[in-house]
């Protein structure tokens, strides 16, 4: 399969295939499913109970293996055994490294054990600890689903008791709580996703879809509810990506999903230090200039959201008919595609001037400022993925007109590598982009702007995301110049 | 001075605790009423968290009767607000503080759903009441000593508790910060008549504003006005051997003696 520039037509190509389409879905399932527990997994600093029930999952997919089951519910009894074990130990056991420490030793023995009294192949057990998602079978996506729903009912019914107890143990322990009860029923729920998580990502990297998205959510977000929608956007993006990437590279998918979830942690620590940086000084901090700044900004928005959707709308047909490659026979697909182009490029644009914007309120409210940071390496990361684009279409074009030499291959797996490095930064600037106008709306009091910025990082709905923020910035425009006060979210003076 | 109002909210008569085989203290009457405000104070270990842990509901006294609002103590008592010792917060935490304020108001609430109006603005009057409005929005892991005792405080107090149980607030503070969260405090206890116990080890910043002493030293337990209690001869007749509490020109207090009760006990350290 070689790659098209066109992303759209990448996906009808793959979803021709079932295993591929079982691997989307169980892939996003369980990508939402890790990212919501990963956020209590990290808040509760479970990472080690995580680690080790994966450990014990692999004794039990080793065992069912030998007799003959299908190694998902060897991995269901083992986890959740040893998860209730956990819990039974004492609230506070899902930390206590020593014990889960010792039995995991133990378990990854009786793995050993089972593995040596197995006859069959070894690829089983390589499966289990690096995870097969394209084997996956289609009664496995439906177990997958199952499995996820009771996890998703049980983590709704005890999320605000759960938050409670993982933030402040003595408090709620006595405000009549029951901390056992709750204890036992997370690791139970953790011991189920690990379970189908497992099939993914496998046991040695369970972290990767388990714990780095919720750290990485932690670092960004202040609010629960913000947090886990982060943590769930990075889950997923990591496993199409990943799936996306290993259709057109022989390696494992679950490399790419944990380097992909790797690189995301990392730029985002990074914002850190970016944030302490001149990058974000402002010699003459001009609240009212910032907000002018980002009147433009969401203006461009909606001009970049709306050529962009009229392109695609014009390209469907190309991209509805089959085969990898596009010609341009109609001055319609003419028209979409330098349409859908133009949009990308004010896209860019508007990008830059919601960094300006938000970097001139930075100076007044530092809450903006890791959105600043990202929304710039967003910036960085759509030049390159037009870098790469442009890679991949020149040597596709010059393949078509000339035999394809080593220099149109390396153009291409380079084009290949630009457009993914990119699309991981663009992701992480649309995130940006999002939180920042979510802490804008916070600070200038105006939900239009808070909606707006959730709304823009959606696809279909971007439109109506910009045109909000647009709104809700000449409101704000209009308070500021009455003389209003913003209220301060967060200037971190401690 | 005068308790605002005689209602009674703890009464214990020989009360004993302790854990297996040891008694912790014991024969401890207790007697506190609506609106006092109360320090609980003794050297480490004398048993002022298990008193705490007990009006909880959480442990249960070996012998004697607590009453607590008139019943005997049970675990999730909504009257009572409780900031327990030490919180670990560590600065990797970046939940906002009144995303914990609300979970006092509701965390025990099960089933899904989002935060109501109703706890939002519960959770922003108990952040303004502690003078912590403008920490809302900041991390927890953020904020400094002081600022996250007074956002546990808003947290403790958010359902509009009748009585409120803090245990050691002001240690880490330093000496004007924790006469600051003193008058705040007592300023909560004057204008919402809160009961309100108050672990901690250094008596002198609460001085001014104690209606009641709670003193735990030895296995003993005294009680009654600091006037009262905190004087060489009702501690030595407590205690069975010579306690000596000394005044300086300010009126500070140092307890010498403290060693052979129980400890290093000598209060007033730091002090000048």
């Amino acid at each position: 399969m070689s790659f098209d520039w066109n992303i759209v037509t990448d996906l009808r190509t793959m979803w021709q295939y079932a295993f591929m389409r079982n691997a989307f879905e169980a892939g996003t399932v369980i990508a939402i499913v890790a990212g919501i527990i990963g956020y209590f997994v990290v808040l509760r600093r479970a990472a080690f109970a995580t680690h080790a029930l994966g450990h014990t999952g692999f004794s039990g997919a080793a065992a069912a293996v030998l007799f003959g089951v299908n190694p998902v519910y060897g991995l269901l009894l083992f986890t959740t055994a040893t998860g209730g074990g956990i819990a039974l130990l004492g609230p506070k056991a899902d930390d206590s490294d020593v014990a889960i420490g010792t039995v995991l030793a133990f378990a990854l023995g009786m793995g050993l054990l089972f593995l040596s009294l197995y006859t069959g192949y070894a690829t089983e057990a390589y499966s289990i600890l690096f995870g097969e998602i394209l084997g996956i079978s289609a009664s496995g996506v439906v177990f997958t689903y199952e499995a996820s729903v009771v996890v998703l009912l049980v983590i709704a019914f005890i999320a605000r008791p759960l938050l409670f107890a993982s933030l402040d143990e003595d408090v709620a322990e006595a405000k009549g709580l029951p901390m056992m009860a709750l204890s036992m029923a997370f690791i139970l729920v953790l011991a189920v996703t690990i379970s189908i998580a497992v099939q993914i990502i496998g046991v040695l990297l369970i972290f990767a879809l388990m714990v780095t998205p919720g750290a990485t959510a932690v670092r960004l977000t202040k609010t629960p509810l913000a947090a886990v929608l982060v943590s769930v956007t990075v889950a997923v993006f990591a496993t199409w990506a990943g799936l996306f990437v290993s259709w057109y590279e022989p390696y494992p998918v679950s490399f790419f999903i944990v380097s992909i979830v790797f690189a995301i942690y990392v730029i985002v620590r990074s914002v850190d230090v970016l944030q302490k940086s001149r990058l974000l000084r402002v010699p003459h901090p001009s609240e009212k200039e910032g907000i002018g700044t980002l009147q433009i900004a969401s203006s461009l928005g909606v001009a970049s959201a709306v050529m962009l959707s009229v392109g695609v709308v014009l390209l469907l047909p190309s991209i509805l008919a089959t085969g990898p490659v596009i010609a341009f026979t109609s001055a319609l697909l003419d028209v979409g595609f330098a349409l859908a182009v133009t949009g990308a490029v004010v896209g860019i644009a508007a990008y830059l001037l919601y960094f300006w914007g938000f970097r001139k309120v930075t100076s007044v409210e530092r809450d903006l400022s890791s959105p600043t940071v990202l929304v710039l390496l967003g910036i960085l990361g759509f030049a390159l993925a037009f870098g790469g684009e442009a890679l991949l279409y020149g040597g596709q074009v010059s393949a078509y007109g000339s035999p394809a030499g080593p220099a149109a291959a390396l153009a291409a797996l380079g084009g290949i590598a630009l457009v993914w490095v990119g699309l991981t930064l663009g992701f992480l600037g649309a995130l940006g982009l999002a939180l920042g106008n979510w802490r804008a709306g916070q600070r200038y009091q105006e939900e239009t702007i808070r909606v707006g910025g959730f709304l823009s990082f959606l696809p279909v709905l971007s439109i109506a995301g910009y045109v909000l923020c647009c709104i809700g910035y000449v409101r704000t425009g209009r308070k500021l110049a009455r003389g209003w006060q913003a209220v301060p979210v967060g200037s971190r003076t401690g | 001075m005068e308790p605002l109002a005689s209602s009674e909210i703890i009464r214990a008569e020989h009360l004993e605790v302790g854990f297996g085989d040891k008694v912790v203290w014991q024969d401890a009457n207790l007697d506190v009423r609506r609106g006092e405000f109360v320090a609980v104070i003794g050297p480490n270990g004398a048993g002022k968290t298990t008193l705490f842990r007990m009006l909880l509901g959480l442990h249960r006294p070996r012998a004697g009767t607590i009453k607590v609002f008139g019943s005997t103590p049970r675990r999730g008592n909504r009257k009572i607000g409780y900031v327990p010792q030490r919180h670990t917060v560590d600065n990797d935490t970046h939940v906002a503080c009144d995303v914990l304020v609300r979970l006092g108001y509701s965390g025990t609430r099960w089933g899904p759903g989002i935060f109501s109006r109703a706890e939002r603005e519960a959770a922003a009057e108990a952040l303004q009441a502690v003078g912590a409005a403008e920490m809302a929005n900041k991390p927890i892991g953020s904020l400094s000593g002081g600022e996250m005792q007074r956002v546990f405080l808003a947290e403790a107090l958010v359902g509009n508790p009748e009585m409120l149980l803090l245990d050691e607030p002001l240690s880490n503070l330093d000496l004007r910060r924790s006469r600051d969260l003193v008058q705040l405090i007592n300023g909560l206890v004057r204008s919402r008549h809160v009961t309100t116990l108050l672990v901690a080890h250094d008596i002198n910043p609460l001085i001014p504003c104690l209606d009641k002493v709670i003193y735990i030293a030895n296995g003993k337990v005294a009680t009654g006005t600091p006037g009262k209690v905190l004087t060489s001869e009702s501690l030595t007749a407590l205690y069975g051997v010579q306690v000596e509490v000394l005044r300086d020109s300010r009126n500070n207090i140092v307890i010498v003696g403290g060693e052979d009760v129980g400890g290093e006990d000598t209060h007033g350290d730091g002090e000048t």
